[in-house]
């Protein structure tokens, strides 16, 4: 029986996150998907970066790591090279992981090791107030866009798939269900494996963009969505404009321990073997 | 017991002693970046960690690396990095978070002339205020300055033992010339320095505080995996690791911070005489500088000039009392570094205005000569060179 | 206020009330009046419920922008556990003006030991009268959507302090109709004269408090537990219940309406951004 309660640090509650923050969400599925593959909470390694989305590593009551700016899929590395045997998630924000933190991803995707990002996407700066993100689409208002966004926006499944990530999904917080099914299957990928969650910011993003109550942005997500097996048999003109989810892409290209280890087979020293 | 033969004499370059040291001392992690003149540490852990089950990689930044490096350290592992002053400059956020969060590492900075991209990869010894405070925000460094090949070794085991003793990150500060330097090493008197291991909690897992201090100031660190889940973050924290605000708790960890050091800091802090006695002059010096001092020595008693040296293996903590009562003794100090007066303010702070200081300071890519030196001495006015 | 004199004026809250707008608007009117005036504001993580606080200091001439504790000739709270907190700022004999409108700041007001009751200060008024002599409570909200809308609750406080700040009624009028929409101009300027219009003390009754959130606990009505401390109100339970289980009560969070025709559907458990909600 899951009773999310059993993973938060109940001391923690009630969380710091905004009335309709969609981060939340996101959290209550990950913790099922984590249930539901029976990890133990000791094996569970969540690393954050900064922002919004960063601060849900303090809530769970697994060994946590609260980074710096962009930074957390450098620390994940370290930690999963040093304790392979920890499942490693990273969760991680728009602005953490594509501005800022957009290296780490490129070549953590790249590298292929094993461990499962999340970047839960609400397309703007939360923390500091409402900034425009790589992620804030053309046209879109922000305190640092106040006529509009003028640069375009990172489709960051596109950017991990294109750096070589071998699992990429995306979801949708409106699809809680579909969100826990896309973690699962990420957390049991042996290689990076990149999951884009749209989260809602109604704080800022919302009231900037007058786009209605935490209920309407959730509707308005599944509006702007197409599932990417059923866009599979549209014609174009009815996928025109819509953001894919699912799994977007999957491979087996060889994963980097494995292949570290074979490099190296034979060459522990003799005194040094376990 | 290792003993000195044939076998155990080896011609040793300081970045190749940095490297076994490493080995020797435990670490079994590595993350860098290339940069010169610290190349050669990541190249040869790359193949010596395979061989003792420890782990290299080479991150795409050195911003990476030292969080590679703090990763690997939280999950249990002794780990490193070696860098340049370029990526030491990108470090510095990380080696914040590591004196905050208190995670042991060590951090190879062989120093090169600056500032910017400079001079690669010209001797210096540019880095040393920013080795003090090159992170943002109140926090205590420590920083070794080796002389020799022989002395790089030492100061990594050193340097580690600090790191897992008292959960802090370490800056070893080498000048291009060490690192580059070959000399003759008995390693079997090398493997006889003794190594510390950091502790490890013994209580329940469910009871434990990540962050409640021991006797020394330093609280017990759980490798993360081992059952004792908690939460790390480089926001102001309290003694469960949870994020504060609260004024007291900051302030107590604040000063907990710089105690932890503060208290060990005559065991931190190790420095070397010479010919200090009887000296009417003493030069200051650190590095390879201290080397060109030695000759200086020589060359300036021989013409009458009673000088010592007082060389400064640890420069942070600075020695600053150390510095302070030997400027008792003597009429007058000559501070001698590769840069425009770095830990020239230091021992003008230890000794106070009445000491007359000269200097012999240097940025130019070449190293200080003995003549040089002995100018200064001779000359007792202040030269810059 | 004498010559060379500075009037000092702290305007606490939580994150979300209006506290810097009012503020605004008082330097506003200190400005229209012809006084220096400097202002500081802490606000930080305002929008997550943290604690909002402003110095406005006005005279002749300013100096400092900061408040000392023991300074401050006013000191207006938007909430009740504020003005407690800040209380110290005050000089002996200086007014406190407060709303009785209790939000529960995630951060400041929760003891966060496990199963921990939510710990916010009781008795605030008689512990307030005890330490101060001048001490204006009343609940703006309520008197605020008595007159349409909860939102103009800052400028009925403003209202109250407009008594204390003398300025003419026209400079904050003036003052409030610059910082407001067009259209909701009557109403503010409405808010601004019943909160200058309030007597103090007012009859012997007090107003009583008015809790935004029952002591702490979990509710549980049959299958939905929905852990009010933990519910920020963002209503999307309400919206996606198939069934029309839940609610919104007056203090704006969820509650349960009628479980029995739940069906267990999840919906409200999944999607509750607070993890408020279980179904069991």
């Amino acid at each position: 029986m899951f009773d999310f309660k059993e993973y938060l640090r109940l001391d923690m509650f009630p969380h710091m996150l905004c009335p309709g923050c969609g981060h939340g969400i996101v959290l209550g599925a990950m913790l099922r998907a984590i249930h539901s593959l029976g990890l133990s909470k000791d094996e569970v390694m969540v690393v954050s970066g900064i922002g919004c989305s960063s601060r849900l590593s303090g809530y769970v009551d697994f060994n946590t790591l609260h980074t710096t700016h962009g930074r957390p899929l450098a620390f994940a590395t370290g930690i999963k090279l040093a304790r392979p045997e920890l499942k490693v998630i990273v969760i991680t924000g728009d602005g953490d992981a594509l501005s800022i933190g957009g290296n780490h991803l490129i070549h953590a995707a790249r590298r292929n090791l094993a461990m499962t990002c999340l970047l839960l996407n609400n397309e703007i700066y939360g923390m500091t107030g409402g900034q425009s993100a790589p992620t804030t689409t053309p046209g879109k208002i922000s305190t640092t866009s106040p006529k509009g966004q003028t640069e375009r926006a990172f489709d960051s499944c596109r950017l991990a798939e294109a750096a070589g990530a071998t699992f990429v999904a995306r979801g949708i917080t409106y699809e809680p269900a579909a969100v826990e099914r896309l973690i699962a299957a990420a957390l049991q990928h042996n290689g990076f494996s990149f999951v884009e969650i749209l989260s809602d910011c109604p704080e800022f993003f919302g009231r900037f963009n007058r786009v209605g109550s935490p209920s309407d942005m959730l509707f308005t997500q599944k509006q702007n969505t197409l599932d990417a097996k059923a866009a599979a048999a549209l014609p174009p003109e009815r996928r025109k404009g819509k953001l894919l989810t699912g799994i977007l892409h999957q491979d087996s290209a060889p994963e980097y321990l494995a292949t570290l280890d074979q490099n190296f087979a034979g060459a522990v020293r003799p005194d040094m073997r376990e | 017991m290792a003993t000195s033969t044939a076998n155990s004499i080896e011609l040793l370059a300081g970045n190749t002693a940095c490297a076994k040291a490493a080995i020797a001392a435990g670490c079994r992690f590595f993350a860098g970046y290339p940069i010169s003149p610290s190349s050669e540490i990541a190249e040869k852990l790359a193949r010596l960690l395979p061989e003792v089950g420890g782990r290299f990689i080479q991150m795409e930044d050195e911003i990476a690396s030292l969080a590679a490096v703090i990763g690997a350290s939280l999950a249990g592992k002794k780990a490193m990095t070696a860098t340049s002053g370029p990526g030491f400059s990108l470090m510095q956020e990380h080696i914040g978070y590591a004196a905050y969060a208190e995670v042991p590492c060590v951090i190879v900075d062989v120093m090169r002339g600056g500032p910017s991209t400079g001079l690669p990869t010209s001797p210096s010894q540019g880095d040393v205020m920013q080795a003090r405070w090159g992170t943002h925000g109140d926090h205590p460094s420590i920083a070794l300055a080796p002389a020799s090949p022989k002395e790089f070794y030492e100061l990594t085991v050193r340097a580690f033992n600090l790191a897992e003793r008292l959960r802090t990150p370490v800056t070893l500060l080498c000048d291009e010339v060490v690192a580059h330097m070959y000399e003759k090493v008995d390693m079997a008197a090398l493997a006889k320095l003794p190594i510390e291991n950091r502790k490890k909690p013994t209580g329940a897992p469910g009871r434990h505080l990540a962050y409640a201090p021991g006797e020394d100031g330093v609280p017990v660190m759980a490798p993360f995996g081992d059952g004792y889940r908690y939460h790390v973050t480089g926001l102001a924290h309290d003694e469960r690791g949870y994020p504060t605000q609260n004024p007291a708790v900051i302030a107590a960890t604040q000063r907990r911070l710089h105690d932890k050091i503060e208290w060990q800091r005559r065991d931190i802090v190790q420095f070397e005489t010479v010919d200090c006695n009887d000296a009417e002059v003493v030069v200051f010096a650190y590095g390879i500088v201290s080397a060109a001092a030695r000759q200086a020595l020589r060359l300036a008693r021989a013409q009458g000039i009673r000088a010592g040296l007082f060389r400064a293996i640890t420069l942070w903590p600075s020695p600053t009392e150390e510095i302070a009562a030997l400027a008792e003794q003597v009429d007058r100090i000559v501070v001698a570094e590769m840069n425009l007066g770095q830990m020239l303010g230091e021992v003008q702070r230890a000794a106070g205005n009445a000491k007359r200081i000269d200097t012999c300071l240097k940025a130019d890519g070449e190293t200080i000569t003995p003549e040089e030196i002995l100018a200064v001495l001779k000359a007792g006015r202040e030269t810059h060179v | 206020m004498e010559n060379g004199q500075v009037q000092n004026v702290l305007i606490v809250g939580v994150g979300g009330q209006g506290v810097l707008t009012a503020s605004d608007i008082l330097a506003t009117v200190c400005l229209a009046s012809g006084y220096d005036v400097k202002k500081s504001e802490v606000h930080g993580m305002a929008k997550r419920g943290g604690v909002v606080y402003t110095h406005v200091r006005y005279g002749r001439k300013v100096l400092s922008p900061l408040i000392e504790p023991g300074e401050g000739d006013v000191l207006l709270a938007f909430e009740p556990a504020e003005a407690l907190r800040w209380s110290k700022y005050l000089k002996p004999g200086g007014t406190l003006i407060t709303n009785l409108r209790q939000r529960v700041p995630p951060a400041s007001c929760l003891d966060r030991r496990p199963q921990a009751a939510v710990r916010y200060p009781q008795e605030i008024q008689r512990s307030l009268r005890q330490q101060l002599g001048d001490v204006r409570v009343l609940d703006a909200e309520s008197l605020a959507m008595e007159l349409g809308n909860p939102r103009v609750s800052n400028t009925v406080l403003l209202g109250v302090l407009s008594n204390v700040c003398e300025f003419s009624t026209e400079d904050w009028t003036s003052a409030i109709e610059r910082s407001v929409k067009p259209q909701a101009r009557e109403i503010n300027r409405r808010a601004f004269l019943a909160g200058r219009n309030m007597q103090f003390p007012a009859a012997e009754e007090e107003p009583a408090a008015a809790p935004a959130q029952e002591a702490a606990a979990s509710l549980a009505i049959a299958d939905i537990e929905i852990r009010e401390t933990w519910c920020k109100g963002c209503e999307i339970c309400v919206v996606v219940c198939p069934q029309n289980c839940l609610k919104m009560n007056d203090a704006k969070k969820a509650v349960v309406a009628d479980a029995s025709s739940c069906i267990r559907c999840m919906l409200c458990e999944w999607l509750c951004p607070d993890l408020a909600v279980n179904v069991h």
